[in-house]
C-alpha cells in the first residue's frame, strides 16, 4: 500500500487536496491522522494536514511519505475551506495595495535594480531579471521566483536593502 | 540583515543546473532509491506531462511555504519506536532527507544543534 501512495504521482495527489482526509501511517498506536489536506510534497510524498482550532489558530501535521499506507477522503471541501487553507500559507499577502501604489513599487524596484546594473525588463505586471528570475506583485523579496538559488538569493538581498522612499 | 536561504546544502547536493538531483550521485543512490520517479507519464504525451508538472509545482510551492512557516517554531517529532522529541525547526534539505533543528530535547538532554534523518520520522506537528 505504501508504495502506491508515494508512487501515485502529482495528478492523483491533486484529487485529495483541500479535502478532509484520514491517513493511516506508521506502526505505533497513533496510526490514524485526520485533517484537511493542504498539500503533498511531490519529492517525498509527505502530506501536510491542517486542523483548525479556536479563532486564528491551526495545528499542522506533516506525515512523512515513506510511512503512509492509506489515504481516504472523509469529507469534501467547500470554497470557504479552500480559501481558509490558502490563507494559512499566505498570511501577509498584501493585495490591498491599489494599482497606483503597485505601479510605484514596481517602478522603484525596477529603478533600484537598474541602478545596481542588473538587467531588468517589464513583462506585463511582472519584472523579469536577466531572463531567469521573475518578480511578481507586490514586488517584495518573497515575491521573487527563480530556479537559480544563487541569483534568487542575490536579488532578494538587493531588494531587501532597497532604500524606502 | 539578510536572512539566509533556508535550504540546507549537504555534500553532493543537486546537480549544478539546479534541476534537482543527480541520479548517479552516491548520495542519491544510497538514500533515494525508493524516491518517486519523475513522471509516470510517457514523454510522447506532452500535454499530460505539462499538467503533471503544473500540479507538481503547485504542490511543491505549498510544501515549501509550509516549511517556511515551520522555521523557528517548536515542532514535535513522532518517530519510530514511540520516540517523541521536541525541537525548534530550522530547515530541510531539498530532497527532504534531513531536517536541521535546534534545541533538540532528547531523553538524555538537550542537543543544541542536530540533524534528524527523515526516514526515522513518522510525523511532525506544530501550531500556527
Amino acid at each position: 500500500m505504501q508504495r502506491t501512495w508515494s508512487l501515485s504521482g502529482p495528478l492523483d495527489w491533486m484529487r485529495y487536496i483541500n479535502k478532509y482526509v484520514e491517513v493511516k501511517a506508521g506502526t505505533s498506536e497513533e496510526r490514524e491522522h485526520c485533517g484537511w489536506l493542504l498539500t503533498v510534497d511531490p519529492v517525498s510524498a509527505s502530506l501536510v494536514l491542517v486542523n483548525f482550532g479556536e479563532v486564528g489558530r491551526a495545528s499542522v501535521r506533516v506525515v512523512m511519505g515513506h510511512v503512509v499506507e492509506k489515504v481516504e477522503v472523509l469529507q469534501e471541501g467547500d470554497q470557504e475551506m479552500v480559501d481558509r487553507l490558502q490563507a494559512i500559507l499566505i498570511q501577509t499577502q498584501s493585495s490591498d495595495l491599489d494599482p497606483e501604489q503597485l505601479q510605484l513599487r514596481k517602478d522603484t524596484v525596477q529603478l533600484w535594480l537598474q541602478k545596481n546594473l542588473i538587467p531588468v525588463e517589464e513583462e506585463g505586471a511582472e519584472l523579469k531579471v536577466a531572463g531567469v528570475l521573475t518578480i511578481s506583485a507586490p514586488y517584495r523579496p518573497e515575491d521573487c521566483r527563480s530556479c537559480n538559488q544563487i541569483i534568487l538569493d542575490r536579488i532578494q538581498r538587493l531588494i531587501r536593502i532597497k532604500p524606502e522612499y | 540583515m539578510a536572512t539566509p536561504v533556508p535550504v540546507l546544502r549537504l555534500p553532493k547536493g543537486p546537480d549544478p543546473n539546479s534541476r534537482g538531483f543527480d541520479p548517479k550521485s552516491p548520495r542519491y543512490i544510497s538514500l533515494c532509491r525508493t524516491s518517486i520517479s519523475s513522471s509516470a507519464v510517457s514523454d510522447a504525451d506532452s500535454e499530460e506531462l505539462q499538467r503533471e508538472q503544473h500540479a507538481r509545482s503547485v504542490l511543491r510551492e505549498r510544501f515549501l511555504r509550509c516549511l517556511l512557516a515551520m522555521a523557528n517554531k517548536k515542532v514535535h517529532f513522532h518517530m519510530f519506536e514511540k520516540v517523541k522529541v521536541e525541537a525548534t525547526f530550522g530547515a530541510s534539505d531539498i530532497d527532504v532527507l534531513n531536517f536541521q533543528v535546534s534545541d533538540l530535547h532528547t531523553p538524555i538532554g538537550v542537543q543544541k544543534e542536530a540533524l534528524i534523518r527523515c526516514q526515522d520520522v513518522i510525523s511532525l506537528t506544530f501550531d500556527l
